[in-house]
């Protein structure tokens, strides 16, 4: 958005210059990796051992009320795979600065891609194919898909590329909701029962490690190597994703990070410059866009794996396409890592808002004394006003915040916090955290 | 682009291509082509009626409204309310229509009310932004505006996801249920929508050429900055303009809200804002002129898809596939739509 959108790029080249007499032995090497890295291990820390601590916290004494608070680890599944189709949303629409408003196209490509190999109906693979092969597959697919719209849609900017980028989405919407291959309703999607192996193949050099994921049918482990620690089948389907996840991001954060990603931030921000400059930006973008869409549909399959069933109105919705919209807003625009956050902020307002058992509504309703739950006024009790503004109402709260980032945070959490750190949160918190110290 | 080719060819399958000689055939019929381009005229009726507010939006304030969908969904229950208030089964046809005429100017003025505070309250705002976050502003909008109305029809106990069958219960049968003309029987509710659109259409122009407002909005949609200087408020003529575009959203709901294929539910305002999209865009955002025709355009063509689905092409998303088809088409050879002008609204 803004010229300091990324502020990241002026000191990532300071620190490629100084690397040459910083980096002087080979444990300095890896002391300096891991100090640069030390605000993602952290991240990735507390992801590793979200499931214990959810299944130690809901234990304890307030055990009830943080239910309600705290985000399932089944809810962290999906906060991963959504968290990756709103980065990969991010990363054309956040640093190219064309929004991609069709976006759910790829998700639901990679989504069906899955499920009608499960199925066994597309040709030339089986039916038991490894979750990885598959989603690669069907984030090539969706590439060259994302070529096919790039070519005609980069003609046009601003608002209009968002509005064909929508029209193409559509087309796909409308075809997978009529199109009787799927199955003999095919406005219902399609699913299946058995869960996917996800993990590397039995081939040539491959190891063959591998674990079985999906919702209800997953594997499940006790007493792991004699820790004593279980893990249900939703920690598994956790961390495997979890895993692919994380090598999605790096790989787009690298690119990112590349001499490419600083031609998409250029264009962002002045592309006529950009093309002055000499630089061919109709293939950068075209670049981009592909690659956003490989990593749309991989998330879109991570879904379809772990769901074991996809419809029309959960994968090609303009809806779903919203849903990265508000994660990518909420997080942090042009941030990569932000969406992410959006998206756990999003699942967590929607897992306390929820009609579920753990819900916020269903905890009022049981733990309030009746006296406070009968009071009122007139006609309307306490009662009546939560079942009417609490019970499954994350939709209108997440619209009010959404507006409000609109408004007064445009950059978003992450956005927010570099241009107050003044880089990129890996790379100024260690430092500054330093300098509190006072080491260096 | 693939998802659009195997549309195509899962069509052409269902088409032997031996069987277009047929379609044409079929189609040189007297009573079939009467029969298409009556069902063309419904259908440009209530496309016009839903785009011409957006179209209108757009043209002067560069803001592409994602809450018209929205809007017109909200119109079709208050229509309902309205017409269910009014209206007890022992009303006449006659009267319940005079009563349907008031419902659509009492709406409309409840609606531009809204659309005018929304403008000042939220929208003002944001008009120095990238046009990206007007869209975003405007979406936040729909996410609300959706759950609202959920809530009250939860407290009211009507379902939101299903057409509301109480309103479209108040529709006078005996004028604009089925009628022989030409030896066709139709649904004179469809051409009711006709009337209503071009009824629509006349207004509108009427009030871009013929009206001191209207004056300033074409004046500020050529060169806000110097109408400014000319001693025009600009910023008054964008609230008045956001809040009649809403007010023609609102009225294309009360318009479906009778209709058969449509009718009050929440789902409407997606259906519908989708349907703006592509009408205006073909028409070339800004245009309001674009807008007329394309809807004419749309419409027949409309038209044409679900008489070849009916009769010939087992595929039920044709009509709408073609339609999006159309708009990447337009889009491709005249990026800027059939009277869009390149620059408008400084995107």
């Amino acid at each position: 958005m803004s010229s300091d959108g990324d502020p990241g790029a002026g000191s990532g080249d300071d620190h490629d210059g100084a690397g040459s007499d910083r980096f002087g032995g080979k444990g300095e090497v890896l002391r300096q990796t891991l100090a640069d890295h030390a605000v993602h291990i952290a991240v990735i820390a507390v992801f590793a051992v979200y499931p214990l601590l959810y299944t130690w916290l809901t234990g304890t004494g307030i055990g009830t009320e943080l239910d309600v608070v705290l985000p399932r680890t089944r809810t962290m599944v999906a906060v991963l795979y959504v968290g990756l189709f709103a980065i990969s949303f991010d990363f054309i629409s956040g640093y190219t600065g064309y929004l991609s408003f069709g976006h759910a196209l790829f998700y639901g490509i990679g989504a069906y891609f899955v499920a009608l190999t499960v199925n066994g109906k597309v040709p030339f693979l089986a039916e038991t194919t490894p979750l990885l092969l598959m989603i690669v597959l069907a984030g090539l697919l969706a590439a060259v898909v994302a070529l096919a719209i790039g070519a005609v849609s980069f003609r046009l900017t601003g608002v209009y590329f968002a509005m064909i980028t929508l029209g193409f989405a559509e087309v796909g919407h409308v075809f997978i909701r009529n199109w009787d291959y799927v199955g003999s309703n095919p406005r219902d999607g399609i699913g299946f029962f058995t869960g996917v192996d996800i993990g590397l193949p039995d081939w040539w050099l491959l190891p063959g490690w591998n674990v079985t994921i999906g919702q209800i049918v997953g594997d499940e482990f006790t007493n792991v190597l004699g820790t004593g620690i279980d893990l249900s089948k939703a920690d598994v389907s956790f961390y495997a994703i979890g895993i692919v996840v994380l090598v999605c991001y790096f790989l787009m954060q690298r690119i990112i990070h590349s001499p490419y990603g600083r031609v998409m931030i250029a264009i962002r921000e002045n592309e006529e410059r950009a093309r002055a400059v000499g630089y061919n930006t109709f293939r950068y973008k075209m670049g981009a866009f592909a690659i956003s869409g490989f990593f749309g549909a991989v998330a879109g399959g991570l879904f379809a794996g772990y769901k074991r069933s996809v419809s029309p109105e959960n994968s090609f919705d303009l809806f779903v396409t919203a849903d990265a919209l508000l994660a990518a807003i909420i997080g942090g625009f042009g941030t990569l890592a932000g969406p992410l956050y959006g998206i756990l902020f999003q699942d967590v307002l929607e897992g306390i808002l929820s009609t579920d058992p753990h819900g916020l509504a269903r905890y009022l309703r049981e733990n309030l004394p009746s006296s406070i739950l009968e009071a009122g006024l007139g006609d309307a009790t306490v009662l009546e006003g939560i079942n009417v503004l609490l019970d499954g109402r994350a939709g209108l709260y997440l619209g009010i915040v959404f507006i409000l980032f609109v408004l007064y945070v445009p950059h978003g959490i992450l956005g927010t916090l570099r241009n107050r750190l003044g880089g990129t949160v890996a790379e100024q918190l260690p430092a500054r955290l330093r300098r509190y110290v006072g080491r260096d | 682009m693939t998802g659009a080719l195997h549309a195509a060819l899962a069509a052409l399958e269902a088409v032997p291509l031996a069987s277009i000689g047929e379609i044409l055939t079929d189609l040189a019929d007297l009573e079939t082509l009467v029969g298409i381009g009556l069902d063309g005229l419904s259908k440009f009726g209530i496309y016009v009626t839903i785009a011409a507010g957006l179209s209108l939006i757009f043209g002067l304030m560069g803001v592409l409204n994602f809450a018209h969908g929205s809007l017109t969904m909200l119109g079709a229950y208050l229509g309902g309310a309205f017409m269910l208030f009014f209206v007890s089964s022992a009303t006449g046809d006659v009267v319940t229509i005079v009563f349907f005429f008031c419902t659509m100017a009492l709406v409309f003025a409840i609606v531009t009310g809204l659309g005018a505070v929304l403008e000042i309250g939220v929208i003002r705002p944001i008009y120095d932004r990238p046009p990206l976050f007007q869209i975003l502003l405007t979406f936040g909008i729909v996410l609300v505006l959706d759950e609202v109305v959920r809530i009250v029809l939860e407290l009211e106990g009507i379902q939101s996801s299903t057409d509301w069958q109480a309103a479209r219960g108040t529709r006078p049968d005996e004028i604009l249920g089925f009628h022989e003309v030409f030896g066709i029987s139709i649904r004179a509710i469809y051409q009711f929508q006709t009337i209503v659109g071009i009824l629509v259409v006349v207004a509108t122009w009427w009030f871009l050429t013929r009206t001191r407002y209207g004056l300033h909005i074409r004046a500020g949609s050529e060169d806000g900055e110097m109408a400014q200087a000319l001693g025009i408020d600009v910023r008054r003529s964008f609230t008045v303009v956001f809040g009649v575009g809403a007010g023609l959203a609102a009225l294309a709901g009360v318009m479906l809200m009778w209709d058969p294929r449509y009718g009050a539910s929440v789902p409407l305002g997606v259906e519908t804002l989708l349907i703006a999209f592509v009408v205006v865009i073909i028409g070339g955002l800004g245009s309001f002129k674009g807008t007329v025709v394309a809807a004419a355009i749309v419409g027949l063509v409309d038209a044409l898809m679900s008489w070849l689905f009916v009769n010939h092409v087992d595929f039920a998303g044709l009509p709408e596939l073609v339609m999006f088809l159309v708009l990447v088409l337009v889009l491709v050879a005249r990026p800027q739509g059939l009277y869009g002008v390149e620059e408008v609204g400084g995107h």
